[in-house]
């Protein structure tokens, strides 16, 4: 499986204290992308400029990426993300961001704190699209039941039909993404349309998965009234939803788009105010759908 | 009236006037007017000079309880304050030609069990019979010490009950008559008798802990509720009176190191005897009372268990999300075996409390000191000098060792002069000591014994020698490990060299330390292992310690806040820290190196072998505000704590604390008065800290969360 990043001692990621793991790969590509490292399904090289010293003992590189020329530049057209010289770079200003792991290998991780899942915690799988691993997602989540460990997996819902009916058995919680009820704006935004993600929902739905609706708040794309309005009815048309959360956008995934070397798509504008949030959860509540996290 | 909090508004349940009363002690009111009268002069006495020490000392209790000013706060339920600003010191607040002539006796747990059973005049049957039973031996001046002390003491109580007579507070006057000298029957006459014994202790110098104050409470409580003879609503405005008497010496000023608490601690829940939890309806008040006041007086540790009330749980962790360290957890259990391993019986060890910081201790009966030093500094200039040279890292480890052992074996050494060798019967026999009369009469053994808690008088007798810098010096060794013997990047004199000039010139390697190892604190065994071996050989080398003097050597992890004042003095360190940079406090990471969260920290600590700890290890956790928001907060808490008591460990010290806060108290003292900071054992109100201690506090706190 291709690994992105974990991190233990989550706290708003599922229920009580939980491990989140987040894998490489994404089938969208929306604008507001919290996490631009995991979108590729490929091992990616990072860059921190702040943290090099030029040492240049990067220069090892067999491709001839990197140049000192005048500043360190990346020549990225010719990286093959071998990781040489994230292994040599003292500073810990390269990285090589997508490792391979097995099931095995990462059940491990997570039974270290078992001890603190006690409380309604456990493991949450996100990304990225972590459906987008295939069989060895399931088979992980699989692992994790045989262990008790509680399971909640982080979806866009894009993703094969087929392997999610598998997975509703074994998954405690969806936390489902839910970008933009309006189709037309969910496409220009994300790349993709929403009908075959609603789809998903309603099928997991009926095979008896319990999700919570995870809806991004972008200020001035998807902060109107209707979509509230919308989001309540989509609430209110499944068995085992037990309510929505309201994620703000934020512009914090933009240090580590520029680490990845990809273009910077900040938007100061999209950030909701407090009152905006508010608004967001008032308008939810008083139509019926509790709120979360 | 606000009381700080880094977590939203705090819940008011008290009236106005003792919020009112609670924000003018937090702000400092009685505890200048205490500074402003340090001591009583003894100057007046004819032949002063020529008295034993004995003598000396039972005038200065006297002249104290004649003359000391008695205080009655505007509306108090609870009477009783230690006036005298010498007091605070840990000294005997009376002078002669200047200067103080007593110490007095702090870290321990006097025996309040006693005082709430029997009553003050219980012990002074006790001094008689015993002073029948040595009628004529050398344990005869001591014994005739406390009846000196005791008469001092009804002395100040006959002075309050005129003061409360003539200022009209006919129901204090009423229980007053009746505590501390006889047994209370009432909820209201137990606070009042063990907070009048206490009163009595620091108004001569000295700052013990209380113990199990819910323990004490419970059934006195109950009793009340159930006659109709008080509400609930009544029962916590008087603990929280409890609490605001205890922050009566709070007098600000800029102290280097602020106005850390002064050894006052309460143990709530546990089990008892029989291995019934003890939690009761005091265990909740005294939760919120500490909720809505923040108050740093007393610190509070829950004695937690796998069978601590649900319950009881969450108000924890809603208490501790509001910030200031009030609060934190032992691991019964653990400590049970720890002290069951280390020989204490199996009746006495589920007493437990502590020595008013965090120190384990049977509260009453243990004669308790404890022997700080820093393991780092033993590494940086015995073991790294200059010139060192070792062939294998075991090798320097051994060397290490052996240093460490020489600082403990001193620690030692120096103990062995409280003793005069040993008698026919092979007991070790105690040599004279600093008088100390009015904490023996609280320290079972000592009025039996006929002997001062200083001259083998008390049950158990303990110095306990205290590993600190314990993260730097692991660290530091896995460092040298990885850099010179492993990896062989560069030889241990170029180190060295490298260290004594702060890394000058030398960034790329140290940033290559820095972020290409994983130190202690990060769940990962290579670092880790050092750890638990450091805790086992200093475990071994106090072991063998035992039985050169007649105290018990029990070994503790701890800095109690002295890394900051060892940081500026401490030079680089091979772990990347340059010359005076932070330090490690207690058994935590190093700010900065804990990179995997809570979790990551619990469980490299918690590979410890804790149970040799006997006296205690303490961990600081620090979590950001916006971490413990929510529902999914309160089991973020819950879930740490539940972990913490599964992994093995055995004592937490949540809190929660912003950065960004503190910056804003460094440039608003005044609307911060009342925020305290906290590492375990060390508790002081942030705007009382110099700049330079605030600056390293904000470092850390960066570094932690
Ligand atoms: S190895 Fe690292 S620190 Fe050195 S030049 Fe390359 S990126 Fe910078
Ligand atoms: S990852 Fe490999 S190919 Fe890419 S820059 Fe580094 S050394 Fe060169």
């Amino acid at each position: 499986m291709k690994v992105a990043e974990i991190q233990r001692f989550c706290m708003h990621d599922g229920p009580g204290v939980r491990t989140v793991i987040f894998f490489k790969g994404c089938p969208l590509h929306c604008a507001w992308c919290h996490n631009p490292e995991t979108q590729s399904p490929y091992p990616q090289l990072l860059f921190e400029a702040q943290k090099c010293l030029a040492c240049r003992a990067c220069g090892e590189c067999p491709q001839g990426v990197h140049g000192f020329a005048q500043a360190h530049t990346l020549h990225r057209e010719f990286c093959s993300a071998c990781g040489r010289c994230a292994a040599l770079c003292p500073t810990g200003a390269l990285s090589l961001c997508g490792k391979d792991m097995t099931p095995t290998e990462l059940l491990e991780l997570i039974l270290r704190d078992a001890s603190f899942y006690q409380n309604g915690g456990g493991v949450t799988l996100s990304g990225g699209e972590p459906f987008l691993q295939g069989e060895e997602a399931l088979e992980l989540l699989k692992l994790c039941r045989e262990k008790g460990i509680s399971t909640a997996v982080e979806t866009c819902g894009y993703v094969s039909p087929a392997l999610l009916e598998k997975a509703v058995p074994f998954v405690d919680l969806f936390l489902w993404d839910v970008k933009d009820i309006d189709d037309p704006r969910h496409l220009a935004y994300t790349c993709v349309s929403n009908k075959p993600i609603m789809e998903n929902l309603r099928r997991v739905d009926s095979l008896g998965g319990k999700t919570r609706l995870r809806c991004i708040l972008v200020n001035g794309v998807n902060t109107e009234e209707a979509h509230y309005t919308a989001i309540a009815e989509l609430f209110h048309s499944l068995q085992n939803c037990e309510g929505a959360e309201l994620l703000p956008y934020h512009p914090y995934g933009d240090s580590k788009t520029k680490a990845a070397g990809m273009t910077s798509t900040s938007h100061p504008e999209w950030i909701p105010s407090e009152e905006t949030i508010l608004q967001g959860k008032n308008a939810l509540l008083s139509q019926g759908v509790p709120i979360h996290g | 009236m606000e009381f700080y909090s880094a977590f939203g508004n705090r819940p008011v349940r008290l009236s106005d006037a003792t919020r009112k009363f609670a924000y003018d002690s937090l702000h400092c009111r009685y505890g200048r007017e205490t500074a402003e009268n340090p001591m009583v002069s003894l100057d007046h006495l004819d032949g002063f000079s020529e008295l034993t020490d004995l003598q000396k000392y039972d005038l200065a209790i006297r002249e104290i309880c004649t003359h000391a000013p008695i205080r009655i706060c505007e509306g108090e339920m609870l009477s009783g304050s230690a006036t005298l600003g010498e007091a605070i010191r840990h000294r005997v607040p009376a002078s002669f030609g200047g200067g103080s002539v007593f110490y007095a006796v702090s870290h321990l747990t006097t025996d309040f069990e006693t005082v709430v059973k029997r009553g003050v005049d219980g012990i002074r049957s006790e001094v008689l019979a015993s002073l029948e039973h040595h009628k004529g031996t050398d344990r005869e001046p001591f014994l005739q010490s406390c009846l000196s002390c005791l008469e001092s003491f009804a002395i100040w109580h006959s002075r309050y009950l005129e003061a409360l007579r003539e200022a009209g507070y006919e129901e204090n006057y009423a229980i007053l008559s009746k505590v501390p000298f006889g047994a209370p029957e009432t909820f209201r006459e137990a606070l009042q008798s063990i907070w009048f014994v206490f009163a009595f202790q620091r108004l001569c110098g000295n700052w013990p802990g209380i113990g199990r104050i819910d323990w004490f409470l419970g059934d006195f409580l109950e009793r009340d509720l159930a006659a109709g003879r008080l509400t609930l609503e009544e029962a916590r405005e008087l603990l929280a009176h409890f609490f605001i008497k205890g922050c009566e010496w709070i007098c600000g000023g800029n102290y280097g190191s602020g106005d850390a608490q002064h050894y006052q601690n309460l143990v709530i829940g546990g089990r008892d005897g029989e291995g019934k939890d003890v939690t009761n309806r005091v265990t909740y008040l005294v939760l919120d009372v500490i909720e809505e006041l923040g108050i740093g007086d007393f610190p509070t540790t829950l004695r937690l268990h796998k069978d601590t009330p649900q319950k009881l749980l969450r108000r924890m962790a809603e208490v501790i999300r509001y910030g200031g360290g009030v609060l934190a957890v032992y691991n019964e259990e653990l400590i049970y075996q720890s002290l069951l391993a280390y020989g204490y019986p199996k009746e006495e060890v589920w007493k437990f409390a502590n020595d008013g910081c965090w120190e384990v201790q049977i509260p009453g009966k243990t004669n308790f000191g404890y022997d700080p030093f820093d393991g780092l500094q033993i590494l940086q200039h015995k073991t790294l000098r200059p010139g060192a040279d070792f062939a294998t890292f075991e090798e320097l480890y051994q060397a290490y060792l052996t240093h460490l052992e020489t600082s403990v074996s001193g620690i030692v050494e120096r103990h062995t002069w409280e003793m005069l060798g040993k008698d026919e019967q092979g007991n070790w026999r105690w040599g004279d000591w600093e008088p100390c009369t009015v904490i023996s009469l609280f320290e079972e053994g000592c009025i039996a014994s006929g002997r001062p808690y200083f001259e083998g008088g008390a049950i158990y007798n303990v110095r306990s020698p205290h590993l600190g810098g314990f993260a730097d010096t692991v660290n530091s060794l896995y460092a040298i490990r990885k850099l010179v013997y492993e990896e062989k990047k560069c030889t241990l004199s170029k180190l060295l060299a490298i260290l004594s000039k702060n890394w000058e010139g030398e960034e790329v390697l140290r940033r290559y330390v820095q972020s290409r190892y994983t130190y202690f604190g990060n769940d990962d065994d290579g670092c880790d292992s050092i750890a638990v071996s450091l805790a086992k050989d200093f475990a071994a080398i106090c072991r063998k310690q035992e039985g050169r003097c007649g105290y018990r050597i029990p070994p503790g992890i701890s800095t109690f806040g002295r890394q900051l004042e060892w940081a500026p003095r401490r030079m680089a360190t091979p772990y990347g820290r340059k010359a005076g940079e932070v330090l490690a406090g207690n058994c935590s990471p190093t700010p900065g190196t804990d990179k995997e969260g809570a979790t990551a920290v619990i469980r490299s600590y918690c590979k410890l072998d804790l149970t040799e700890m006997t006296t205690g290890a303490a961990l600081d956790l620090k979590l950001l505000p916006s971490a413990v928001k929510g529902e999914d907060g309160i089991a973020a808490i819950i879930a740490l704590m539940q972990g913490f008591v599964t992994l093995g460990g055995f004592f937490l010290q949540l809190d929660v604390a912003d950065a960004s806060i503190l910056r804003k108290a460094q440039e608003h003292p005044e609307d911060y008065a009342t925020l305290s900071v906290r590492v375990s054992g060390w508790n002081a109100r942030f705007v009382t800290l110099d700049r330079g201690w605030q600056d390293m506090i904000i470092n850390q706190t960066e570094g932690r969360t």
